[in-house]
């Protein structure tokens, strides 16, 4: 045999020698995030902040109270939207599939729509436009509410039916559904409100305090993990459901895992950042172009990576630094994503290669 | 050891039943051996009931009655990662994994070996590379799955079965989407992995024409959901395997062992030549045009390939006529002979 070593087509190895490059990138774009916004803070002063050194009062109050949680929560939140897009497009074996088909986000967004709009219509309005601790983590409260109840339909339904197409064609059903309740609520409800529901929908990593962070970095970690003890079965799933079985995998198990895992990690997202489009189904065709290969054991920790750092780069782009604008996150992560996906799917040695899962 | 049986099933019947009652019984009374090392081929006409047969002695659909026996063990009764270190499938549907090399796929079939993380040890490697060698794909390994051709995945997927190191591989119509010389390449893969790795294959084909050449055994369904077993030959001889697929006007060609194409006679001929690859195909082609041999023939051709090309001689309408290919002869024997018929 000629082949032998790197020619095996292992795909695990190039991916472990681009580790470093791609860890070093992301605590790069980390770095920047810290340092850009309407406020510069140069690199020399973001040094002596991390060595405990002493710079201006005001840099430091936005280093820790805004730039550093902001930064984390992109870190994980991105991570998150990845691997959840990339759990439900093997799963459903759809390059449309993302972490809100299952319903998710909008059992999310219905929770909280809810909330406002009722506080709004009971006229306490004034609760969350003070935006207090509680009317935040009521936001949040409310959408995992709504998330968990949809995720409950969802498995309910799944042990009733086996065909995935099916779960795929209900949640976008749930989707609609809960659309068309918030529609009538925006119906019914006052401006002010409304104008909060639109902010929300527009996302941002900037919502999450320090007593938010810890709640959202443990569930999001925990899906993590959940996502990196299913790199075998989804591996196996890539070659369809019936060969996973003929393979000695339990379906109805993983199944199972993989859709609490991504509602648990698009729910939490939902929850303290508003639902954001578009890097779940974009980053792992990007993953899978860029690393050139199909195996989760690559693309669970790529995704992650990957998802953390693009996060980073569209929030500084939405700061826009240098300048009190702030552009909604959603039309960032859509506008400067989709062009860098176009080019790096179609860059493959043919234009025929495109997007597989 | 070679004359185990792998799998056995007694008095079984299949078909389909919902929570209350049986809806449909599509055969019964099935009573099958699949010896170690032997490759069976289970044929039957559309609708007969072949999926529902591997369905049933791959563990996916419970027997309506009786039992599978999987290795001396009922196929329920096998944990599902036993049963997965038993028996390997190939399925008729395409795999359309995209970023998939041949090696990652086939490394997929040791998924009931590996650890949680699905981490390949180097022995595993070794055993993907060697599936790969074993049905000639070596050469295919650093290759992607969604840039292949049909018959290069079809090897792929017989590669990754493999490796998944069965006592029983079970193929479902593995020849069908592929051409004639694919389909007869993978027929040989598979006999080699039968006889060289001593696995033991059953496979459903359409390709009538192949399983009788390959199959140890063949397990005939018609069209009534009665089953036949027996080695291709015996049921050949016996006219059990013509009678099975015969429609009107298509006959089994026990000479040559295959269906011959129904053509509407039109006359008789006689054919004088040696023994040679010439006079087989110029009998083929007369037979196509609609003749048949016989000793009062209507036209005569002779043969002669003593020369540096063959020369045939053709005797109609007590006319002879010298012809230097086949095409030159059947237009004359098509336009001569038509005139002959008018003239009448």
């Amino acid at each position: 045999m000629k082949l032998d070593g790197n020619e095996t087509g292992d795909s695990m190895r190039k991916f472990v020698m681009a580790i470093p490059l791609i860890a070093g990138i992301l605590i790069l774009v980390f770095m920047l995030d810290l340092m850009l916004g309407s406020v510069n803070i140069p690199p020399d002063a973001l040094l002596s902040i991390l060595t405990g050194g002493t710079v201006k009062e005001t840099w430091m109050n936005i280093f820790w109270d805004w730039r550093v949680p902001k930064a984390m929560t992109a870190v994980f939140a991105g991570g998150a939207l990845a691997l959840s897009g990339l759990l439900m497009q093997t799963f459903f074996r759809n390059p449309l599939a993302d972490p809100y088909i299952l319903g998710i986000s909008s059992g999310a967004s219905l929770g909280v729509a809810f909330v406002m709009m009722s506080a709004g219509i009971c006229g306490a309005g004034a609760i969350f436009a003070s935006i207090g601790l509680l009317g935040d983590m009521s936001i949040s409260v409310a959408a995992i509410l709504g998330a968990f109840a949809v995720l409950l339909l969802i498995l309910l339904i799944s042990s009733k039916i086996q065909s995935n197409i099916t779960i795929l064609i209900l949640g976008i059903m749930v989707s609609y559904i809960s659309g068309a309740l918030v529609t009538i609520l925006l119906q019914f409800t006052d401006e002010t409100s409304m104008h909060m529901y639109s902010l929300w929908t527009f996302g941002s990593f900037s919502g999450v305090t320090w007593s938010q962070l810890p709640i959202m970095a443990v569930l999001l970690l925990a899906g993590f993990i959940l996502s990196f003890c299913l790199v075998k079965p989804l591996n196996a799933l890539l070659l369809g459901e019936q060969y996973a079985e003929s393979m000695g995998m339990n379906y109805n198990r993983i199944r199972i895992t993989i859709i609490t895992t991504t509602a648990l990690m698009a729910g939490v997202v939902t929850a303290f950042c508003g639902p954001i489009g578009f890097l779940g189904i974009a980053i792992p065709h990007f993953c899978r172009a860029f690393f050139v290969t199909a195996d989760h054991r690559v693309l669970v920790p790529g995704c992650i990576l990957v998802g953390g750092i693009i996060a980073l780069i569209t929030d500084i782009i939405s700061r826009v630094p240098g300048t009190d604008i702030v552009l909604p996150l959603n039309a960032i992560t859509a506008l400067f994503g989709a062009p860098v996906v176009i080019w790096v799917i179609l860059r493959g040695t043919k234009f025929g290669r495109g997007v597989t899962t | 050891m070679s004359n185990t049986s792998i799998l056995t099933c007694t008095n079984l019947t299949i078909g389909y039943r919902n929570q209350k009652a049986v809806i449909k019984e599509v055969s019964k009374d099935l009573n099958l051996h699949l010896k170690r090392g032997e490759l069976v081929c289970l044929i039957g006409p559309n609708g007969s009931g072949k999926s529902t047969l591997i369905r049933t002695l791959t563990g996916i659909q419970p027997p309506l009655h009786g039992e599978v026996w999987l290795c001396n063990k009922k196929i329920e009764e096998h944990s599902s990662e036993e049963k997965a270190r038993t028996l390997s499938v190939v399925l008729t549907s395409q795999v359309q994994a995209g970023y998939l090399t041949a090696f990652d796929i086939v490394a997929l079939g040791r998924f009931p070996y590996t650890n949680w993380a699905g981490r390949l040890t180097e022995s595993d490697k070794q055993i993907v590379k060697s599936a790969l060698a074993s049905v000639g794909a070596g050469d295919l390994t650093p290759r992607f799955i969604h840039e292949m051709s049909d018959g290069e995945r079809q090897k792929v997927m017989i590669a990754r079965a493999l490796a998944q190191e069965p006592e029983l591989m079970v193929l479902d119509e593995p020849t069908a989407f592929l051409d004639l010389p694919h389909k007869i390449e993978t027929m040989r893969i598979l006999r080699m992995v039968a006889q060289n790795a001593g696995k033991s294959i059953l496979l459903s084909t359409h390709d009538l024409n192949l399983a009788i050449r390959c199959a140890d055994q063949l397990w005939i369904i018609n069209r009534s959901g009665t089953m036949i077993s027996g080695t291709p030959e015996d049921l050949v001889l016996s006219g059990i395997f013509g009678s099975a697929f015969e429609i009107d006007g298509v006959h089994f060609d026990t000479t040559r062992g295959e269906f011959t194409i129904p053509v509407e006679k039109r006359g008789t001929f006689s054919i004088s030549a040696p023994e040679s690859v010439e006079r087989i195909w110029t009998m083929y082609a007369l037979e196509r045009i609609g003749f048949c041999p016989s000793g009062s023939p209507d036209i005569s051709v002779t043969v002669e390939i003593s020369g540096k090309k063959p020369l045939w001689r053709v005797r109609l309408n007590d006319e002879e006529k010298e012809c230097w290919s086949i095409r030159e002869m059947v237009e004359h024997i098509s336009t001569g002979y038509r005139k002959g018929g008018d003239r009448n």
